[in-house]
């Protein structure tokens, strides 16, 4: 990752509020899925997955709202005023994730877009 | 809450992987099957085999731009999907142009996933009817 890469701070914040929206979508894929096994699982045992249902569906609202408040400061974000996003960068320890956002803020992909390598971790 | 889509078709164009993702799942889990391509060439070939019920197609495509692949799509024999331009500040003339190439609806990103899952729904279920590009440009604005 180059760790002198620097981009605009509307870009940046743009970036970040498309991943936002982007774990909101994944979220509300869970909550599908979560209400989905709710019908096929005896009623005795609907407590727990009623709670996760509740917990996930605030998550996927937690993490729109967030993305839309990020996408209005990208709007409104001075122009020509930029931030050092490389050593930042290289602090997403998610490959597939640090490498989107690497791509969208200028910098070289390191080529990771295949599912099974989309959740390593480079902690070793 | 889930909608059910019986699995409608829908091509998804953007060079942004984070965008194709992002629809990929609400479009899933809205009940559409969902087919994505990077680049215009990618689009070209699938509309080859597919019969979407629509296309969303980003302006800004690799190798071919996405006025370009929808020019192409225009000299075949089979009709254009209901499709939703998207693109990075449209211009005025962009979404005329987009009109006039046969698109039905047009989207300024950024955008929310909701927002335009509501735009794809309303072309699956009303494909001959689009949004006016004078209403385009207000809602955009």
């Amino acid at each position: 990752m180059e760790s002198r890469l620097d981009a605009s701070l509307a870009s940046t914040l743009d970036v970040l509020a498309w991943e936002v929206e982007l774990a909101g979508a994944r979220s509300i894929f869970l909550d599908s899925v979560i209400g989905e096994m709710m019908k096929v699982i005896p009623e005795t045992d609907q407590g727990r997955f009623v709670e996760a249902m509740h917990t996930v569906d605030l998550l996927s609202q937690q993490l729109t709202s967030l993305s839309a408040f990020t996408r209005r400061l990208s709007s409104v974000a001075p122009t020509g005023s930029s931030v050092a996003v490389g050593e930042a960068l290289g602090d997403i320890t998610l490959g597939a994730l640090a490498d989107r956002m690497a791509s969208a803020l200028g910098a070289e992909e390191r080529g990771i877009n295949e599912r099974d390598e989309a959740g390593d971790l480079d902690l070793f | 809450m889930v909608m059910v889509n019986t699995g409608s078709k829908v091509v998804v164009a953007d060079s942004d992987r984070t965008v194709l993702e992002l629809l990929q799942i609400r479009l899933d889990v809205a009940g559409y099957h969902a087919c994505v391509a990077r680049n215009g060439p990618a689009v070209l070939e699938t509309l080859k085999y597919l019969r979407p019920s629509a296309l969303v197609i980003d302006v800004a495509l690799a190798e071919m731009n996405g006025f370009e692949v929808l020019e192409a799509l225009s000299r075949r024999p089979e009709r254009l999907p209901p499709t939703l331009v998207v693109g990075r500040k449209l211009a005025a003339e962009d979404i005329t142009k987009a009109l006039s190439l046969g698109a039905r609806d047009c989207m300024t990103k950024p955008f929310s996933g909701a927002d335009v899952l509501d735009r794809i729904g309303r072309l699956v279920r009303d494909p001959g009817l689009g949004v006016p590009a004078r209403r385009v440009q207000w809602i955009d604005a």
